[in-house]
Formats: C-alpha cells, sequence, structure tokens
C-alpha cells in the first residue's frame, strides 16, 4: 500500500508539473519568438470576428509543423471556426493557409492563439490583399 | 475452446502497448480522441483518452500481461509538460501515469495498482528518436520498471493526407527479465487517421500496434 501511496503522491506531482508548464507555455511565448500576446487563458470565442476584416487568405508559416497529424491538429482547430471556409497544409514549407468565408476573418492575435493551444508555434502570418 | 479461441483473437485484435512501449503522442489536440491498441511480447493494451487542450489527456487503460499473469484496469493521465517547436523539427517531454485495479488471473486477488513514467521524443520530417519508460506497481501481484528507445528514419516525405512511412528500430529494456534487452526491428505506416506498426523482435516476438485519432 506504501508503494501505491508512492505512486499516487508521484502521479500528483507530475500532473501538478504538467499543469503549472500549460501555464507557463500559455503566458510565453516559446523560444522568445514573437508570439507572446497570444495567450491561452484569454478565452477564444468560436468564430472570433476581427473589427479590421481582411478579405482574402492568410498565410501562417508554424513551427513544429513536421508530421502529418500535426496538420491533422490544425485543420480540426482551425474547421471548428465559423469564419474559416478551408485551410490547406503545406508540409513541405510549414505553411498553412486559411480561407475565410465571404467578408469573414481572424485577427492576428486569434490565429496565433489558436495555433499556440493546438500545441505549435507561428513563425509568420501573411494577409493576401485582392 | 471457443472462449479462449475468441479471446486470443480479440486481444491479437485490439492490443499492442507493452509497459514499457510506445505510447505514441499521449496527448491529442484538443478536443481530439485517440484508440491505441498495442500487442508485444509481454503485454496487450487497449488505451482510450481524450485531450481537452493540447496540454493533456485524460483516459482508460487496459494491459494483459501475459507471463506476468495478470491485467489491468486503470485511469490514466498524460500530460506534456514541454514542446519545442522549431521550424524544421519538433521535440516533446510528457509525464504519464494512471492508478486502478490490478487482477491476477486464476485467482480472486485484486489489488489496488498504479504507475508512471515520462517520454521524450525528438522528429523532423525524416528522423525520429523516442525514449520512455515506466514503473508500474500491481498492489501485492508485481511491480517492475521498464524503458525503451526507438530510432526511425523515413525513406520518404509525404505530402499531407499520403501514405508515410517509417523504418524504426526499438530495444526495449527490462531489467528483471532472463533476456532484459528485446530489439525490435518495425515498420510505421501512417495515413489520414490510422497508424499502424508492424514488426517482429530478436526473440521471435510480434509487434503490432494500431493507433486511430479523430
Amino acid at each position: 500500500m506504501k508503494k501505491i501511496i508512492f505512486m499516487f503522491t508521484a502521479l500528483m506531482v507530475s500532473f501538478a508539473i504538467s499543469a503549472q508548464a500549460q501555464s507557463m507555455t500559455g503566458t510565453h511565448a516559446e523560444h522568445g519568438d514573437h508570439d507572446n500576446h497570444a495567450h491561452v487563458e484569454q478565452p477564444l470565442v468560436q468564430g472570433a470576428q476581427d473589427d479590421k476584416t481582411v478579405a482574402g487568405d492568410v498565410h501562417v508559416s508554424v513551427k513544429g509543423l513536421v508530421c502529418d497529424f500535426c496538420a491533422r491538429a490544425l485543420e480540426k482547430v482551425f474547421g471548428k471556426q465559423e469564419a474559416v471556409n478551408d485551410i490547406d497544409v503545406d508540409l513541405d514549407n510549414k505553411l498553412i493557409t486559411i480561407d475565410f468565408k465571404d467578408g469573414q476573418s481572424l485577427n492576428d492575435d486569434t490565429i496565433r492563439a489558436l495555433i499556440q493551444d493546438s500545441g505549435y508555434n507561428v513563425e509568420n502570418i501573411h494577409r493576401v490583399t485582392e | 475452446m471457443t472462449r479462449e479461441i475468441i479471446f486470443v483473437f480479440f486481444v491479437a485484435v485490439l492490443v499492442i502497448a507493452n509497459a514499457t512501449v510506445a505510447d505514441a503522442r499521449p496527448v491529442s489536440y484538443p478536443g481530439g480522441w485517440t484508440m491505441m491498441f498495442m500487442n508485444n511480447g509481454d503485454a496487450n493494451t487497449a488505451h482510450l483518452h481524450y485531450s481537452p487542450t493540447a496540454k493533456y489527456s485524460v483516459g482508460y487503460k487496459f494491459e494483459h500481461w501475459r507471463d506476468r499473469g495478470f491485467n489491468l484496469n486503470a485511469a490514466q493521465l498524460n500530460g506534456l509538460v514541454k514542446r519545442w517547436n522549431e521550424k524544421d523539427s519538433q521535440a516533446n517531454f510528457y509525464v504519464k501515469g494512471g492508478i486502478g485495479i490490478a487482477s491476477e488471473r486464476g485467482t480472486s486477488n485484486d489489488d489496488m495498482a498504479g504507475f508512471a513514467g515520462i517520454s521524450t521524443d525528438w522528429e523532423n520530417r525524416r528522423l525520429f528518436f523516442q525514449y520512455e519508460n515506466r514503473y508500474t506497481e500491481a498492489g501485492n501481484i508485481d511491480d517492475f520498471f521498464g524503458q525503451s528507445a526507438r530510432v526511425g528514419w523515413a525513406p520518404y516525405e509525404g505530402d499531407y493526407g499520403d501514405l508515410h512511412t517509417w523504418l524504426m528500430v526499438e530495444v526495449d529494456h527490462s531489467p528483471e527479465s532472463e533476456d532484459s534487452f528485446t530489439v525490435t526491428p518495425l515498420m510505421r505506416f501512417f495515413k489520414g487517421v490510422h497508424l499502424v506498426e508492424a514488426g517482429m523482435s530478436n526473440q521471435g516476438e510480434a509487434l503490432f500496434n494500431y493507433v486511430l485519432r479523430y
């Protein structure tokens, strides 16, 4: 029974470490890149609309986009956004292209937060103007 | 006899994760469900987990330890402690633990059980490295430590949605076993939401894993 108690304690410590790490990575950008203002604590409103709506696609260079599973994660997360029509993933260039519905978009902070919440980091965002 | 055959078939189809093994990606994307069935020379396991966020997952784990003679039913929690995202690579450090009931087969001996371990990996589109370990305490039935390392190489870089193929070698170390090291060359195939791994160890034991993510 002592071992079980030890195991349980170890588990709790592990979870606490994990939760702490979660909290820290939510408030800090990893590796000092430029997405430190993307907070996971900040509630992400479903289909959050940007009052500076930009028509056209958005290209996002993503760090950590190294496998099919990573790509699928981003596709799932952006697919839940009302403003998003489609998302295309280019693993070779570590680039995602977000196609928005007419007259809708997501601001850069929201895009950064969604990608960070998915477990990845934004390198840069480029908006295609028409 | 028929029931035994059904059971063996069920286990063979379902299982695949030994205690030391390869819970590849124990945390999914927010809202993602994962089913893992793993089988190797030591155990057959099934693990169903849900990830509320990309930082942790909660789930149920079943393990059938053949030679050790017990089954384990446990609630499992996995946490992503740290992820390093780089332009062309990604590395992760996870902690994993579970608590539940161990049941000695052929007896009425049930006892509280638990396990805890770590897992770390690094990968780019061509190379993959992984190490993990686990200590298991199956109440008054058994306790043991195991660890494993894996190296992988992709012969080509598939695009998103293509069939991805990896050639891998896994080394398992169970300090208390007679043959404490087991080497298993295997192949991993990954397409869409399906991941399949198949291999054969130097001790002639088959490895077969199936992972479904949705």
